[in-house]
Parts: structure tokens; sequence; C-alpha cells
């Protein structure tokens, strides 16, 4: 038999599918702003245990962690045009649910799925933040908003952001099911390409490395943002004693 | 002046503080003693409003809060700015400078631009000993430094009102001496201040008023001379009695 396996076009095919990078990141990284905003009012509503919205917030998490993000894709792409048809029917408007680009009920979907499980993180880091400090920035006379951005976000965030991060990654995986509701992105480019060229299985090798590479890309620049935002390790002290040291400048044992 | 008046606290059937009333002069050092769980803390704490008790108000210049009330948000920060907490265990912000510490107040709170702030903050700093440690984190601070740092955060703000709740509980023995220098200069300054501590022989040293509390209730109040050599009731003559047996040199034979 001829060429089982044609080690050049998953090469070839890259350039190709990466035309459709910007759609991938484009649907992934605004699913991701929209969803780190929701997430952290449905944390806030749990923290502060707010009545009735506490409990719809639980049933909203429940469903959405309880279903697969596919059937939700489904759910936006069928659901709701059929609800906008139903109100333009309702005022007596016309109404063209082909106006609407695909892109936009992908992100719906994508965006309240990674919101559900980021609220759980958000809520997880804001209850690991040290009461006293609360307290302290109450009694210097801080609002409760100006203690929430100023000292508890803050202190929250170094400690969400690894699992924020996983979550990111795997949002940029789950992008490649957007093609359920007619996104043209990375994933459903290769499925073109391997239809056009009968070479389906070349196809995913490519899309399989290149996902690898954007994850690997992602998690090395969340570990630089990681070191950024935390607190040194070593004291000005010891890091100015190590430069005399590295320079041969005797080192005063204690400077009060 | 400022006055406390009916201030109740209880968590659930157990009653922490009851009826209190209390008047706070100018210039007032007043420390709060007695044996533990009594509400020394509370106290402080519902003063602040960092609890909110069954009953009670504060009165100072110009502002009454009612304590128990929770919609008078705009009060209680005006009480927050006029009165000023150093706690036990510090509660400085970790993610935050001693600096930044000491600017957060000035620059959220009071509104003062970065430049001034910063000017008042490294007077502050430099003011408990601890300038050259402006751009160190908590973390690289001993209990003492920070505690310091603190006190500073607060003095910062110029409140007409300071509260220390054991303030050198939670130090190691040797850094205890650095903090109680500190509250003493302020004392000194003429702040007001209202002082949680279980050390003795510098409550009788600062303080001008002696407050002995017990059960929920002000059983004395006089001068450190009334209450340490001059005890009226059994109850702090007994209280008394134990922490000098506890602070007298022992003997061996």
């Amino acid at each position: 038999m001829g060429n089982l396996f044609d080690f050049k076009t998953v090469f070839t095919n890259i350039p190709e599918i990466l035309k459709y990078f910007p759609v991938t990141m484009q649907l992934a990284l605004s699913a991701m702003a929209a969803s780190l905003i929701l997430g952290l009012l449905l944390a806030l509503v749990k923290v502060r245990q707010v009545p009735v919205l506490k409990t719809l917030v639980n049933v909203f998490i429940s469903v959405i962690r309880g279903t697969p993000v596919l059937v939700q894709l489904y759910v936006t792409y069928f659901g709701i045009p059929m609800f906008l048809k139903y109100l333009a029917y309702k005022n007596g408007t016309e109404y063209n649910a082909s106006a609407v680009p695909p892109i936009v009920f992908a992100f719906i979907a994508l965006a309240i799925n990674e919101s559900a499980y980021n609220a759980e993180t958000i809520r997880a880091a804001i209850q690991s933040v040290d009461r006293g400090q609360i307290e302290a920035a109450t009694s210097l006379g801080m609002t409760g908003w100006q203690t929430l951005t100023r000292i508890t976000l803050p202190e929250a965030i170094p400690v969400a952001l690894p699992n924020l991060g996983n979550s990111f990654i795997s949002l940029i995986k789950g992008t490649s099911l957007a093609f359920v509701c007619a996104v043209v992105d990375m994933t459903a480019a290769g499925k073109i390409i391997g239809g056009r060229k009968y070479r389906y299985f070349e196809v995913y090798v490519s899309l399989a490395l290149i996902y690898w590479v954007i994850t690997i890309v992602v998690e090395q620049l969340l570990k630089l943002l990681e070191k950024k935002i935390a607190i040194p390790d070593d004291s000005p002290t010891v890091k100015r004693d190590a430069a005399r040291l590295a320079q041969d400048i005797p080192v005063q044992s204690s400077e009060v | 002046m400022i006055e406390v008046q009916n201030l109740s606290k209880r968590y659930k059937d157990n009653v922490v503080l009851e009826d209190i009333n209390l008047t706070i002069h100018p210039g007032d050092v007043i420390a709060v003693i007695g044996p533990s769980g009594t509400g020394k803390s509370t106290l402080l704490r519902c003063i602040d409003r960092l609890e909110t008790p069954e009953s009670g108000r504060i009165i100072m210049d110009g502002l009454t809060v009612d304590l128990a009330q929770h919609h008078n948000r705009k009060k209680l920060i005006e009480l927050h700015k006029r009165t000023g907490m150093v706690f036990q265990s510090w509660n400085l912000f970790s993610h935050k400078t001693a600096l930044q510490n000491v600017m957060e107040g000035l620059v959220v709170v009071k509104k003062l631009d970065k430049t001034r702030a910063r000017e008042l903050a490294m007077a502050q700093l430099a003011n408990v000993g601890l300038a050259d440690w402006a751009n160190h984190y908590p973390r690289h601070l001993s209990g003492g430094q920070q505690q310091r740092v603190a006190i500073a955060r607060v003095l910062a703000m110029e409140p007409e009102l300071l509260l220390f709740d054991e303030p050198t509980s939670a130090l190691d023995p040797e850094l205890v001496g650095e903090v109680l220098e500190t509250i003493r200069l302020a004392a000194d300054r003429g702040y007001t201040m209202l002082l949680v501590s279980h050390e003795m022989s510098f409550v009788q040293r600062v303080a001008n008023r002696v407050i002995f509390l017990e059960n929920g209730h002000i059983v004395e109040d006089g001068t450190p001379d009334e209450v340490f050599y001059h005890p009226k009731s059994d109850r702090l003559r007994d209280f008394i009695t134990k922490i000098e047996r506890l602070q007298a040199p022992e003997y061996s034979i």
C-alpha cells in the first residue's frame, strides 16, 4: 500500500490551520474575560450570603457544572434564536436569526460554562484572605468596595491564579467544540482541510501539536505572572547583603 | 469627650458585656484589665464597631452612633475614621510594604495625594524607629516590627481615640519592650487611648486610669494607685494577688 501516514502533510497543514488561530484565541480570551467578571459576581453573592440570590447562584452553578459543555453549546445555539423569535413574535416585529454571528453563541455558552467553575475558585480564594486584614481595613475607615478592591482582591488573586490558569487552558481546548455552533475555528478548519485532502488523521495530529504548543506558551506566561505578583522571598536587606557579598563588601550583621 | 452608653453584647446566651457606661476625657490613657473572657477585647471591638452589640451608643464631638444599628454606613465610616485599632495579631496588609501599609489609609480614606501621603507615612515610620524598613514586606519583619508598623499605620490617621487590643500578647518576650515603648511615646504625645493589656507594670506606668472589668461589668474604675494598691472589691483584690504572685521573683532557700 502507498502512503499510510503522510508525515509531510502534518506540517504543511499547520500554516493553513493557523489562519484560524485568531478565531480560537478571540473566543477563548473573550469568554475568559466575561467569565471572570461573571464568576466574581457569583462568588461575591456566595461570600456575602445574599438572601434569595445565593440560592439562585447555587442552582445555576449546579446546573452548569452538571451538564456537558457540548450540550450547553447546543442549547444556546438553538435556544437563544428560539427565544428571540418568540420575543419578536410577541412584539410583532421581524427577527432574522442569521443576523447574529455564530461566534456570539459560542462565546455566550463558553463564558457561562467557565463562570460557574471560576466562581467557585474565586470564592475559595476570597475566603482564604485573613479576616484580620479585612478588619484592619474596615477599622481604618475604608468602605466595603475599597476593602474589596484594595485589600481582598489583591490578596485573593495570587491564590486563585493557578486554578484560573488551569481553567483558561481547558477553555482554550474547549473552544474546539465551537464548530457545533457553526463557528469555523482551528478544529473546524482542520476538519475542512482533512475532508479536502482526505487526510483526516494527519490533520488531527497537526491540531494536537498546535494546541499543545499553545498550552505550553500559556503555561509559561502564567508562571511568569505568578512570579511577578508574588511577594518576594528575600527581604531587601537579604538582597542587598547578597549583592555586597558578591562584590566582596563586608556585610554588617544588623542594621536597625 | 467621648461617651459610651448602655453597651451590651452577648453571644447567644453568653452575656459578654452588660450595660457598660464609660466616659473618656481627652488625653486619657485608660487601661482595661480583668480575667480572660470578661469582654475586654469585645468592649474595644464594639467601640470600633467591628462587632455589633445588642445595644449601645457612642457619642463623640458632633457624632452620635447607635452601635446596634446596621443601616448607618456613613456614620460607621465616620466612627472608623475617628477611632484607630491596634490588633493583637498586627493584621498588616501582607501584600503591601511597611510604607504602603501606612500610606493606605492616608491615600484611600483621607484622599491625600501620594507624595504628601508618602511624606507623612515616612515620618510615622521614623517615629516608631522603622524608617530603614519602609520597603520591607510584613513577612520580612519581626513580630515587634510588624506591630510598630501597625501602630504607625493607625497614628498616621490621627484618630481621636486609639484602641489597643492586647498589642503585645502575640509577641516573643524579647520583642514586647519595643512595642510598649512605642505605645508609651504615643501616650506622651497626648493621644487618648483605651488599652487592653496584661503587662501590669507597664499599665501602672502609662495609664492615668484603670478599669477592672469582670463578667461584663465595670467593677472598679480609678487611678492606677487606687486600683492596684487600694482595691475595694474582693474580686479585684483576688485578681491583683494572683498577678503579683505570678510576677514575684521565685525564691529558693
